[in-house]
């Protein structure tokens, strides 16, 4: 009987433990950057907007304070808010990404704004862009340059 | 016939003509309102837009005849625009693609005429427009005739300069912009709706944001049957 209960018991714990293996090999610790981007632009356009999920796997609060790329003349955080139907482009200090949250940078939301590029990047190319957040770490992420994304719901390819 | 008869049938007659007259004229596209998905009737007989007359991206001018005889979706744009205007230009010519692929009857011209003439002329629009489709058509010209025909399409904008202390100060459409301001950048606040114009070269339809082109699509099929 006592066999029994600490075989379960012990059961039990192996599978707890290999749950929390398991999900932490799924969860990186720290800040993950998911599916960063920047939008293909015209060859003389003056500013380019670059996307990505920031994910903030860490029990404190932190806040992107800036991104750096050599190629650029300016960089700067930049939040669309739609006012009444008034698209207001609001520079942004920092942007706050909340303990075990993710913020999400997409067209019409929050975005970094690159101005005055050296050359404006083809689609296909990579920009790698080096972000500062709050607790003191940095990381260089490279952005892969494509087609905005559309509104759509797929009908073209179900023909 | 005897006069007074003749006097009452033509009575009758004009009071016939003026029913089919004032019918067909206050057409309020009633149940067609109800139908559409994501637009919002603009059509005001009694509310003409102002004439204009612009430049458009191959040095021709651009006035309200243009309008005429066709469909158009016309919007303002700028090109220092990081977020708002690109995703508006995709979003035309992903419509563009749908209604082609849709074969509907009817695919409107794209137009897109600048807030902001002073830094986008004809030539950087045509390179900024063409790159979203070759088909569109980007419009500058004077600021006055700029502001004129967005204060006519019920479009607004205010641009935001930066002050002395890099501090941001808004400025009205009619404000003179700083002469600092074209060397140190600016950006503009603006509405952004797409107006569908009929061809009488009149606002029909206004397209509010956010746009969702396959309610666009389905609203444009749903207009140009009805109109």
């Amino acid at each position: 009987m006592f066999n029994k209960t600490a075989t379960t018991i012990f059961v039990l714990i192996a599978l707890l433990g290999m749950n929390t293996s398991f999900a932490m090999s799924h969860k990186s610790t720290g800040i993950v950057i998911q599916d960063p981007w920047v939008r293909s632009a015209p060859p003389n356009a003056p500013a380019l907007g670059a996307f990505m999920q920031i994910h903030n796997n860490t029990n404190q609060d932190v806040k992107l304070i800036s991104a750096h790329a050599k190629a650029y003349g300016q960089i700067q955080l930049h939040r669309t808010i739609n006012d009444n139907g008034m698209m207001r482009m609001v520079e942004q200090e920092f942007m706050p990404i909340l303990a075990n949250k993710k913020l999400h940078l997409k067209p019409g939301s929050w975005h970094i704004m690159l101005i005055n590029p050296d050359r404006v990047p083809s689609e296909g190319e990579v920009v790698a862009l080096k972000l500062l957040f709050d607790n003191g770490t940095s990381q260089t992420v490279n952005f892969k340059v494509r087609k905005g994304q559309m509104m759509m719901k797929n009908h073209q390819h179900s023909k | 016939m005897s006069n007074i008869t003749k006097k009452i049938i033509s009575v009758v007659l004009i009071l016939v003509v003026a029913l089919v007259i004032t019918v067909n004229s206050s057409k309020d596209y009633k149940d067609l309102k109800q139908q559409l998905k994501s637009s919002l009737i603009a059509h005001n007989p009694d509310r003409e837009l102002a004439l204009f007359s612009l430049i458009d991206h191959n040095n021709n001018e651009f006035s309200n005849d243009h309008l005429k005889g066709k469909w158009t979706l016309l919007m303002f744009i700028y090109t220092h625009c990081p977020d708002v205007c690109p995703t508006e230009l995709l979003n035309m010519s992903s419509l563009r693609t749908l209604l082609l692929n849709n074969k509907s009857k009817i695919i409107p011209e794209v137009v897109a005429v600048t807030f902001d003439p002073i830094r986008d002329t004809p030539k950087v629009l045509k390179t900024y427009v063409s790159h979203f489709n070759d088909k569109f058509l980007g419009v500058s010209g004077d600021q006055k005739q700029i502001d004129k025909t967005v204060r006519s399409f019920g479009a607004y904008y205010e641009r935001v300069v930066r002050d002395e202390n890099g501090e941001s100060v808004t400025l009205q459409s009619e404000d003179p912009l700083p002469a600092s301001a074209v060397k140190n950048g600016y950006t503009i606040n603006h509405t952004a709706q797409i107006y569908l114009v009929s061809p009488d070269g009149q606002i029909f339809a206004e397209f509010p944001t956010p746009h969702n082109i396959e309610d666009m699509a389905s609203d444009i099929n749903l207009i140009v049957e009805n109109y």
